[in-house]
């Protein structure tokens, strides 16, 4: 048998090995948002002739001449627009969907939340396609309402899913004791389970912002004129346009991915928990 | 009504229409109603409207057409080279996507498990490619990509006997670097799924694989793939839905090409409405996507439920 000096060799060594690993691996995977910060801090044309992986000379200018000379901040304001009225809006149809769903017992409740979570999954372009040829008819084409109306199709399915998993999670027997001292079953959601159910709602809100906010299919489908475009939209258009001029680029999708990294280092813990129970993108 | 007599009884509608719908089976309906309208009129009608499109033919080169209702569009479908070849693409998409996620994102879980100290910092390292937007992430690998001044290329030209390429030009390496672009944007999704199974994965197991003076690797083999069996059926089947409706990705960094080279279904799709403009072709193929993804829908509650009542399931 080995002796114990031995076994306490072997697990430090293991030790050594696993960290060794866990920074290498990190490394790997975060290198890509690494580089994008050094070259969106580059001089303007200067990335090409970096020759190490720090940069040599860090500025700002990539920054300045993409809200100066391109319209960046109302990219990013129709983003805000777009994304914070359809995730409402969601949220505002989805909810009563979710209680429902969660508490009640009704023929064809399967069926509705087979619905919810096909709808979830299909891929948009199928829907995008029909949606193009339905809203050109309806005059909805290049609109804002149109955009907010093709993003809710995108995050009511998600706002539905996700409220039902957080009425789940709140006892029925607080609504029990509101129905016995009179209040009827829609008053006991609205007083009761609705207010439990807030820090939830809240969390839902967000990943519906967040949702619409990364979409990039409907946006670019829905929408042609440029002052109407969302961020994503925006940015990606970048890649045709300075398809070597690498610094802007990367400024461009740099500022776009913050606001999101952001709001993810904050509510971190929930998020995990939401993605585990299921909603997923 | 005064706001005193609202008090008395909160939630009350008037009349007997009002009590059947706050109290009654209507009480299901009200709830559901909002939500049933909006979900009709932004994706119901449009499922319709694909249907009714794919029997028909609205297309730019044959505007005489529209109108002649009939199956050929299925027809056409069937024998469609590019159709048949965009599935094929789309289910080595799904394949490299899920194999790559999941080697990763179990290396980085297995890693990372009984990290003590940093342990924030390294989960947190391993999530954040997740919060990057996929178009963000189109934006960033084609910068790395570039044949030219991108830095795989400058960081293999220190490795001897391997020269850089386009790697997007380059039909060969196209798909492969799409999917390597996917995967590290999606595999934190299976590292979060991870983590919690290998969190319920009892210490009692190991300590007795020890008593038994079973090594790492019969540990790994032994207790930690079967105890992970049901998450990593539900992992699969949430990649592949993933992959296969991935489209920013695919879209921004090579547009479909080199001459179809990376042409997923999903692409497909949105380049023969956008680009030939033959809406009622794009909306069959819409059509077929749909199916393949209630295959995969079907299969997701499949694994689900077994996963609920299966024995050292942890979702």
């Amino acid at each position: 048998m080995t002796s114990p000096r031995r076994r306490r060799l072997d697990s430090v060594a293991g030790q050594v090995f696993k960290a060794a690993g866990i920074v290498a691996l990190g490394i790997a995977v975060l290198f890509p948002i690494y580089w994008m910060a050094v070259i969106a801090l580059t001089p303007t044309g200067f990335s090409r002739s970096l020759t190490s992986l720090v940069p040599a000379e860090v500025t700002l200018e990539n920054f300045v001449t993409l809200f100066t000379e391109r319209p960046m901040l109302r990219w990013l304001w129709n983003s805000i627009i777009v994304a914070a009225a359809s995730s409402f809006l969601s949220l505002a149809f989805g909810t009563s969907c979710g209680y429902a769903l969660s508490r009640l017992r009704f023929r064809g409740a399967g069926l509705v939340l087979i619905l919810v979570l096909a709808t979830q999954m299909m891929p948009a372009t199928s829907i995008v396609v029909p949606l193009y040829i339905l809203f050109r008819d309806f005059g909805l084409l290049d609109t804002m309402q149109g955009m907010v109306l093709g993003h809710v199709s995108l995050v009511a399915p998600l706002a539905i899913w996700m409220a039902k998993g957080f009425f789940d999670s709140i006892p029925a027997d607080l609504e029990g004791a509101a129905r016995i001292d009179g209040c009827t079953r829609l008053s006991a959601y609205w007083h009761v389970a609705l207010p439990l159910a807030m820090p939830g709602l809240a969390a839902i809100f967000i990943y519906g912002f967040v949702t619409s906010w990364h979409d990039f299919l409907f946006a670019k489908t829905l929408i042609n004129s440029q002052a109407l475009w969302t961020a994503a939209t925006g940015i990606s258009s970048f890649r045709g346009e300075y398809f070597t001029l690498h610094e802007l680029q990367m400024a461009a999708a740099l500022t776009f991915a913050l606001p999101v990294v952001i709001v993810f280092l904050v509510m971190q813990r929930r998020i995990v928990s939401g993605a585990l129970s299921g909603s997923v993108r | 009504m005064t706001r005193a007599q609202r008090r008395k009884r909160p939630g009350t509608l008037p009349g007997r229409f009002g009590r059947l719908m706050t109290e009654g089976p209507g009480f299901a309906l009200l709830m559901l109603a909002p939500a049933l309208l909006v979900l009709g009129f932004v994706i119901g009608l449009p499922m319709v409207k694909a249907l009714m499109l794919s029997f028909d033919t609205i297309a730019l080169r044959r505007p005489a057409a529209a109108g002649t209702y009939g199956l050929h569009n299925y027809v056409r479908l069937l024998s469609d080279p590019d159709a048949w070849g965009a599935v094929l693409r789309s289910a080595l998409y799904m394949l490299g996507t899920v194999a790559g996620s999941i080697a990763l994102a179990l290396s980085a879980a297995l890693l990372t498990r009984r990290v003590v100290r940093f342990r924030a910092l390294s989960r947190l390292a391993f999530l954040l490619p997740w919060t990057v937007p996929a178009v963000v992430t189109a934006l960033v690998w084609g910068v790395m990509y570039d044949g030219n001044f991108g830095v795989i290329n400058r960081l293999l030209d220190h490795i001897p006997f391997i020269t850089g390429r386009d790697w997007l030009i380059d039909r060969q390496t196209a798909l492969p670097a799409l999917i390597l672009a996917q995967v590290w944007n999606e595999f934190p999704v299976a590292y979060i799924f991870f983590l919690a199974g290998l969190h319920s994965i009892p210490d009692e197991l190991y300590e007795a694989a020890k008593i038994d003076r079973a090594g790492a690797f019969a540990q790994f083999r032994f207790i930690t793939l079967p105890q992970l069996r049901y998450i990593i059926a539900v992992i699969v089947i949430l990649l592949m839905i993933m992959g296969f409706k991935s489209f920013p990705i695919v879209y921004i960094l090579t547009g479909g090409g080199p001459a179809g080279a990376t042409e997923t279904l999903t692409v497909l799709t949105y380049n023969t409405a956008f680009r030939t403009l033959d809406f009622s072709y794009s909306a069959t193929l819409g059509i077929l996507a749909v199916l393949v993804s209630l295959v995969l829908v079907l299969g997701y509650l499949r694994v689900m439920t077994r996963a609920d009542t299966g024995k050292g399931g942890a979702v």
